[in-house]
């Protein structure tokens, strides 16, 4: 009766693939245009990383290009007027390339060093930190540092692979999952992809997390823990494995250093070392000779019978194995479920259950997958066996300051399970897995006029590779990869404002921000840190001279820059996702892909990737000139096409060669984009069977991945259970190190307590420092699964979802406190206090606030009317962290991060809650309202957006008249 | 619900005029004043139709996209509303006819005919009204059959009052008028009455039956908007416990025990003013009435935005 | 055929991809667009046809969180097509869509009233009704990739926790998943008889654990496993394990 609708005219619509940005995840999109006009993204189906889902963010990107806080020109701070004043004026792009190519080239030509290049979320670190290279400065780093390095260098240090971005759960075979402090992360469809799976497969879910909303909402059990002492419940699940004989006994002899034989010399420069023999080989106990013999000849050698467990002498000195130390270590009384279960707030038979749980599944539900493959011996194995127990972590590890460790005890855990990149298990995603740590040091020596000899951002293997100058003093602005932060191996982004502006340990010139929000909610202690940029000296000059920030939309940061230079969208511009940098790669395939244009650009911005190239050239980076003089690459496109870091690799790993039908490793195709944009935008590389699993000891993997310049050579990664790179710096703390050692002593206490070989869990140092009886509340904050940091609230869809976040607390606690749900509070740090409305909830550790990350705004910032609920009512808790530790009496100020890897400790904070006064509402503290920029028109009132005039849907007169119910005859 | 004031003064207004028809017809019919001259008839009934078409104007503003209201005679078949504005137009030539006949013939069989036929229409519409909110199960204040009683009396009530304004001020006898309207006083107020105490026998879905999670307690943790929606203003509508008890004393004392207290003449003489002040009274008693009707009633829809019950 | 939606709340994980999936589509759909009020300001609101609400069940530390995605639920006995005065609501007798033809609309909200599930929204720019169309313009548009003929909001669910399909047919995927797993109706005593479903979170039966041991100190643990090591070596007078 009632006709089809009239469908839409697809002839007038063009559909265009590219990736998206509106979050790291990085997933494949058809974007549906009608003219330049948006009418629909859609999911790629075919694309590896999302498999034609798209989340809400994704959903929204019509929203984030009708963003009225897009940037539309190049500004300049108005002259005379302060900076964080929001006066700016236009500016052309000559003039502005011009003026900043000129300060750059006086500080290269002179003290490189002078300028500071840091960027945010962004993805694409090979390409800014090849050009801080070129540049020659090691003030280089991206978001790692505040991010989640102590995930990267806790894998790479341990299992040469890791959680974060770099790998997996192995969705479709895994059994026993466990996710630990993880609200949404950066596989963000991956993970909802595969949780679907898991329960859909009845594999069971346990979710470790103070919090239960999200991800934590559909797991089979939820475990509230206190925040902060996930470690030592995985060293107890560790003490339950062992007391319970429950470990991997061939997995653990054969890929991991278990049996390598650790020096017990106490008071000796060798102790804790291993032991090796003169040609350096590391070596183990063999029962069958008892002797000691080479680890290599052990694993290539059946007659060779490594001892798991043992204490030896060996020419007079004690020696045991890394098995027995961590036995001796774990089974020890204080990590027994009852002995913990007071400080993690879980009930000792709970603690135990899971252990066994997890062992059960890992031992009695083996499962195995019949390929063939070969381990780098040579041997022979007819099939993968499988312990299908797969983990994954994030930042509720990472973002404290025991992350480091807490995050090496879960993949302790792992290995003790032998459930590393088995079926079933935690799988790398190549590149990964690498070897144990990869072999780049971060770069020291600087020159004027000369690129760094190494890359800025690598991986120490002990005291001597640290950047510090001959009295043992930080040589960079971060201080990354100083005695404070020996493993920064993603440099510390959340000091620069901070050492920058004090002058510790130098002054820099210029400082660049790429897609980093600085002024905002990346930085700890934000407010302190808008009174920083703002900092004078006595002639009256800022103390952090000149900010130039790359931007695309109106944030906290552009304004109180000096120099804006205003992106594209992400739909407007050629972009790589590179596997230089942190590829999307799946477990199973090696992948990348690009962004494509797919709408004009309607305002006067350039994209990042060309003005830096641009800039690049102008300075005759040597990469990027011709021996005349004259540029190398005419654009982005052509650079990245023709540039090959080394022969063969580029930034590009698809369809190389001259004919485009090389992959991987090739020589330039000048049809390259083109076969991208043909291939949706991506490229997937399967890895074939035999390579799929155990890939730190298979050698047809090992081979190709060191063919196609992963891997240095392929040799087996073998997984550290004890780290002797620890035990080089805890014996610097002892004074014991041949080779460089700490002057100061609180760097020796530190040392010496938190680098422990083997994984260890200590109180996070706030909570070390402070009144725990006054700040008796952990605050953490979670990331909402449809905003992206600070940049959606302006989009129109999202901001209808949340505008305000909320302090949220257990109900009972809040009862008990006499604290009503709604109720403004006072919530207060060591370090400073802030004002925000509050809601009871069930789900929420009795112990811990939390709420949403970056909801709350300054005023007048991201387009927004200034009494958006934002900015009145949304708060960040960033006021109340401090960049610096509570001091402590004759102590240099010490960063509030991870002693070891310098990880910013966003949730150590602790806080105390009380109601505020009677009328005291609205956030606190509250900031000026943020000037309109020039050419920024006012934000729509009402938004009808709509591509074509909508096509009706008809109900015939008839039908209307003559129906009488629902349907007509048959129902009534 | 949003107690949106258009709809309060149609339903108020509007009923009042349909029932001042009706009782016109019947005071008329059953000579409850003696006889009452075409003129008087006419120039009484035009009042009724005033209210009436006020109301229904009112009503209108009520309506986002007022160019379609024509379109609401199509649903006759199905729909409370079509039916309201089906009889509500057909009212019109019929009542037109009647007070014509009235008017240039007086009495007669065939003004009788139009009398009755107006008057049960009247009735109809205040019931077709009426069941406009009984019929909706969403809302368990309304889906009773004490709202068609309630409308239907209530319009009588006022139009029984305003007439008698108008009787007195035309110098025509109202003691029977005033009887009749006492005895709809009486029993308007006992059905207000045992309506509000039956919407306070809890009743109805709850939060749990919302959501289907029946073994235990729920509650929302977050609504997923980030601000006012058109539900939370349409249906979110809360007032004050105190304040509703304390308006409810206001609209049975201004709609029952007033206008009882005045027309029966516990306060002296029944005058002009007195029957005056009754009307106001009883209006205003039952605008407060058709407030607290709105406001008081809880839509489920509530529940999913954490309400426990309705 | 009775087409409408399964969803799944043992995988929904709450992230509004759906609702701004629909939102998206919609917006320049058959009832676009989908208005928005003060996009920027104090007040940001607008026409959704689908949201996603958030709830907690029982109480710490029992607590469960439930995210629920409730759009037009298709209803067999739909009151707010009968309520309806103008006609412009309608429920397809070919598929038992419910729909709004937005040129027949007078705006009095009506339906709304009548829905129990909040799936209408009056859009106050357009002075209209507007709902969730079940996609009535993918699902038959022969223009699109089969694939593709799909709610969008069931497209984009990155959980797979929405399903499509007919009701009428018991080997639909929706049948069975309703079969299989107790598919149930949101409010059934008001009585509208809502063709979508929901499928409860799993009570997944307690995990099995390996059997305790005595355990020991870690030193006659330690001495037990290097007597084990040495048996097993011995054993195999090679000592292959
Ligand atoms: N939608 C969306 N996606 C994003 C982002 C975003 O802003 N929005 N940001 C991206 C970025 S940069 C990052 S780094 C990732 C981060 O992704 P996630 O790791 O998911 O980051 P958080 O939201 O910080 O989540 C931390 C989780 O850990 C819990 N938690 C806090 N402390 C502890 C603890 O001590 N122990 C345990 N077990 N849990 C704890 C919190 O309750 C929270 O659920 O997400 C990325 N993806
Ligand atoms: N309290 C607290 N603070 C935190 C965290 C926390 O959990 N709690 N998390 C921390 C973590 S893990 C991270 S990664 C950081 C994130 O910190 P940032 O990376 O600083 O945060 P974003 O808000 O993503 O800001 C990036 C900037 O990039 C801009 N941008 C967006 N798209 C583009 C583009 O296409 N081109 C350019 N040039 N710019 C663009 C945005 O407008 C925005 O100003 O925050 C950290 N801060
Ligand atoms: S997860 Fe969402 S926002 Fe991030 S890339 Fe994928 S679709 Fe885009
Ligand atoms: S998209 Fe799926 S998981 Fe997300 S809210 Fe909707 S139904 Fe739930
Ligand atoms: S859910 Fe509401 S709008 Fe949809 S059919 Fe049922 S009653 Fe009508
Ligand atoms: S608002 Fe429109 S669709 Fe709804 S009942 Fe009124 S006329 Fe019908
Ligand atoms: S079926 Fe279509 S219209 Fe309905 S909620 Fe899903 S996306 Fe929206
Ligand atoms: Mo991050």
């Amino acid at each position: 009766m009632s006709a089809l609708p009239e469908f839409e005219n697809h002839d007038q619509q063009t559909v265009k693939t590219t990736t998206c940005y509106m979050c790291a995840c990085r997933c494949g999109i058809k974007v549906t245009l009608e003219g330049n006009e948006i009418r629909f993204i859609q999911g790629n189906p075919k694309h590896p990383v999302n498999k034609g889902v798209l989340c809400a963010k994704g959903n929204a990107g019509i929203m984030k290009q009708k963003s009225p806080a897009k940037l539309t020109q190049p500004l300049v701070r108005k002259p005379g007027t302060e900076r964080g004043a929001g006066e700016f004026e236009p500016i052309s792009w000559d003039k502005a390339l011009e003026l900043l190519t000129e300060r750059l080239r006086r500080i290269r030509e002179t003290d490189p060093k002078r300028l500071a290049f840091f960027t945010g979320r962004d993805q694409m670190q090979a390409l800014t930190g090849f050009w801080a290279s070129q540049f020659g400065t090691i003030n280089w780093a991206a978001h790692g540092g505040f991010c989640s390095v102590n995930m990267a260098a806790g894998g790479l240090y341990m299992t040469g692979q890791s959680f974060w971005e770099f790998g997996d759960p192995d969705w479709d075979h895994a059994k026993y999952f466990m996710l630990w402090g993880v609200a949404e992360d950066h596989a963000s469809n991956p993970i909802k992809i595969g949780l679907e799976k898991l329960k859909r497969r009845g594999a069971k879910f346990v979710a470790i997390n103070p919090v239960r909303t999200g991800y934590q909402a559909i797991a089979d059990e939820w475990i509230g823990i206190r925040p902060g002492t996930d470690g030592l419940l995985a060293l107890s699940f560790a003490h339950v494995l062992l007391k319970n004989e429950q470990f991997d006994w061939d997995f653990l002899t054969r890929y991991t250093n278990s049996t390598q034989l650790v020096i017990n010399a106490p008071g000796t420069s060798k102790d804790g070392l291993l032991l090796r023999d003169e040609e350096g080989e590391l070596l183990i106990w063999d029962q069958a000779t008892d002797s000691t013999a080479s680890w290599n000849d052990s694993a290539h050698n059946d007659d060779i019978e490594a001892a798991l467990f043992g204490d030896f002498e060996v020419d007079g000195v004690n020696v045991k194995t890394v098995m027995t130390l961590l036995a001796e270590k774990y089974l020890s009384d204080e990590y027994a479920p009852e002995a913990v279960a007071g400080t993690v707030g879980i009930d000792a038979a709970t603690i135990e259950r899971l252990a066994l749980e997890m062992a059960h599944v890992a031992f009695k539900e083996t499962i195995t997958i019949d390929t063939p493959w070969t381990d780098w011996t040579g041997r022979k194995h007819d099939k993968f066996i499988g312990r299908p127990v797969a983990m994954h972590a994030m930042r509720g590890i990472s973002a404290h300051s025991n992350g480091f460790q807490t995050c090496r005890s879960i993949h302790l855990l792992q290995i003790m399970l032998g459930a590393v990149d088995c079926p079933g298990s935690h799988l790398a995603k190549p590149p990964f897995p690498k070897h144990i740590a990869p072999p780049i040091k971060p770069a020291k020596a600087m020159a004027p006029n000369t690129p760094l000899a190494s890359p800025p951002l690598g991986f120490p293997m002990g005291p001597e590779d640290l950047v510090v100058d001959d009295n043992g003093e930080p040589l960079r602005i971060d201080k990354a990869y100083s005695w404070e932060a020996p493993i920064a191996a993603h440099g510390m982004m959340h000091m620069v404002i901070n050492n920058a502006v004090k002058g510790d340990p130098y002054p820099i010139d210029t400082l660049i921000l790429f897609m980093a929000n600085m002024a905002w909610n990346s930085s700890m202690n934000t407010a302190e840190i808008q009174d920083m940029l703002r900092e004078k000296d006595e002639h009256g000059d800022y103390k952090l001279p000149f900010i130039v920030t790359s931007d695309a939309f109106h944030s906290e940061m552009v304004n109180f820059s000096d120099l804006v230079l205003p992106d594209t969208t992400f739909l407007e511009r050629f972009d790589t996702i590179s596997m230089l940098d942190r590829p999307i790669s799946e477990p199973h395939a090696a992948c990348d892909s690009i962004r494509q244009p797919v709408i004009e650009i309607d305002r006067d911005v350039r994209a990042w990737q060309e003005v830096l190239v641009d800039i690049g050239s102008r300075l005759k980076f040597p990469a990027l000139t011709k021996p005349d003089g004259s540029a190398k690459f005419s654009d982005y496109k052509d650079f990245i096409t023709n540039f090959e870091k080394a022969p063969g690799i580029g930034f590009l790993a698809g369809w190389r060669g001259e004919n485009g039908d090389e992959h991987m490793v090739g020589a330039p195709n000048q049809d390259q984009w083109q076969a991208y944009m043909d291939n949706d935008c991506f490229f997937e590389h399967k890895l074939p069977p035999e390579q799929h699993y155990y890939r730190f000891a298979n050698k047809d993997y090992l081979e190709w991945a060191k063919s196609v310049g992963f891997n240095g050579h392929s040799g087996p990664i073998v997984m550290e259970l004890y780290s002797e790179v620890l035990q080089k710096f805890r014996l610097a703390g002892q004074g014991l190190y041949d080779g460089p050692l700490p002057t100061h002593d609180e760097d020796k206490e530190r040392l010496v307590k938190y680098f422990d070989p083997l994984p260890d869990w200590y109180v996070p140092l706030e909570e070390q420092r402070v009144d725990n009886d006054k700040y008796g509340f952990h605050a953490i904050n979670q990331r909402p699964m449809f905003m992206y940091h600070s940049w959606d609230s302006q989009n129109a869809w999202l901001r209808q979802i949340m505008a305000q976040n909320y302090l949220y607390m257990n109900r009972e606690r809040g009862e008990q406190m006499g604290i009503p749900d709604l109720s403004w509070v006072w919530v207060e740090s060591h370090h400073g206090k802030i004002r925000c409305q509050l809601k009871l909830m069930e789900g929420c550790n009795p112990d811990t606030v939390w709420t949403w990350n970056a909801i709350g705004k300054q005023s007048g910032a991201w387009g927004l009317s200034k009494d958006a609920p934002e900015s009145q009512k949304g708060f960040l808790v960033n006021h109340l962290i401090s960049e610096l530790l509570p001091p402590k009496e004759g102590e240099r100020g010490l960063t509030n991060s991870d002693p070891v890897t310098g990880q910013a400790a966003w949730y150590d904070l602790k806080v105390n809650v009380y109601l505020a006064a009677p009328g005291e509402t609205g956030t606190y503290p509250e900031f000026d309202t943020i000037k309109r920029l020039p050419g920024m028109k006012a934000s729509a009132e009402t938004l009808t957006y709509h591509t074509h005039t909508p096509i009706n849907l008809e109900r015939s007169m008839e039908d209307a008249l003559k129906r009488g119910h629902l349907n007509s005859g048959d129902k009534r | 619900m949003h107690p949106a004031i258009s709809v309060i003064f149609f339903t108020v207004t509007a009923g009042a005029g349909y029932g001042l028809l009706f009782i016109l017809a019947f005071a008329n019919l059953a000579n409850l004043s003696g006889s009452i001259s075409p003129d008087q008839i006419t120039s009484m009934g035009i009042v009724g139709l005033v209210l009436v078409t006020a109301g229904l104007i009112s009503s209108t503003f009520h309506l986002a996209n007022p160019k379609n209201a024509w379109r609401s005679f199509t649903r006759f078949k199905t729909s409370w509303l079509s039916r309201e504005a089906v009889f509500a137009v057909l009212f019109y030539p019929v009542s037109i006819i009647w007070l014509a006949f009235e008017f240039f013939t007086g009495n007669s069989t065939t003004t009788a005919f139009f009398a009755v036929l107006m008057a049960v229409m009247a009735l109809v519409i205040l019931v077709c009204t009426a069941m406009i909110y009984a019929s909706l199960k969403t809302i368990r204040q309304w889906h009773t059959p004490l709202t068609p009683v309630n409308y239907v009396l209530l319009g009588l009530l006022v139009g029984a009052l305003i007439l008698a304004v108008m009787f007195a001020q035309q110098g025509l006898d109202v003691g029977r008028l005033l009887g009749l309207a006492s005895v709809i006083l009486v029993v308007a107020a006992l059905v207000k009455i045992v309506y509000y105490y039956w919407i306070g026998q809890p009743a109805g879905p709850s939060i749990n039956t919302a959501l289907g999670f029946t073994r235990a307690t729920v509650k929302l943790l977050d609504v997923g908007h980030a601000s006012d929606t058109f539900h939370t203003k349409e249906f979110g509508f809360q007032v004050a416990r105190a304040k509703l008890i304390w308006l409810r004393f206001i609209s049975i004392g201004l709609a029952f025990v007033l206008p009882i207290v005045l027309v029966t003449g516990l306060l002296g003489n029944v005058g002009l003013g007195t029957l005056v002040l009754a009307a106001i009274s009883a209006y205003a008693g039952v605008f407060v009435e058709r407030w607290l009707f709105f406001a008081e009633a809880r839509h489920v829809v509530n529940l999913y935005h954490g309400a426990r019950r309705t | 055929m009775k087409l409408g939606l399964v969803i799944d709340l043992d995988t929904c994980v709450g992230c509004h991809a759906c609702a701004v999936a629909c939102k998206q589509w919609n917006t320049s759909g058959t009832t676009g667009p989908l208005t928005d009020y003060d996009p920027y300001g104090e007040q940001p609101s607008g026409v959704w046809f689908n949201r996603i609400r958030h709830y907690e069940v029982d109480e710490y530390p029992n607590n469960k969180t439930v995210n629920a995605p409730m759009s037009c639920m298709h209803c067999d006995d739909a009151a707010c097509v009968t309520v309806c005065p103008t006609g412009a609501s309608y429920k397809r007798e070919e598929d038992g869509i419910v729909l709004v033809d937005q040129s027949k609309c007078m705006g009095c909200n009506l339906c709304a009233w009548a829905c129990p599930y909040g799936a209408r929204e009056l859009d106050e720019d357009q002075g209209v009704m507007k709902k969730c169309t079940l996609c009535v313009d993918r699902i038959y548009d022969e223009n699109l990739p089969k694939e593709e003929r799909k709610p969008v909001c069931v497209m984009t669910c990155p959980t797979s926790a929405r399903f499509f399909g007919d009701f009428d047919d018991p080997n639909s995927q929706v049948s069975t998943l309703v079969r299989e797993r107790s598919g149930y109706s949101m409010m059934p005593e008001v009585g509208y008889n809502p063709v979508n479903k929901y499928l409860p979170p799993r009570q997944r039966p307690p995990a099995p654990t390996v059997e305790k041991k005595e355990g020991g100190s870690s030193a006659s643990l330690i001495g037990k496993w290097m007597k084990r090591q040495k048996d097993a070596f011995n054993d195999l007078g090679k000592g292959a394990r």
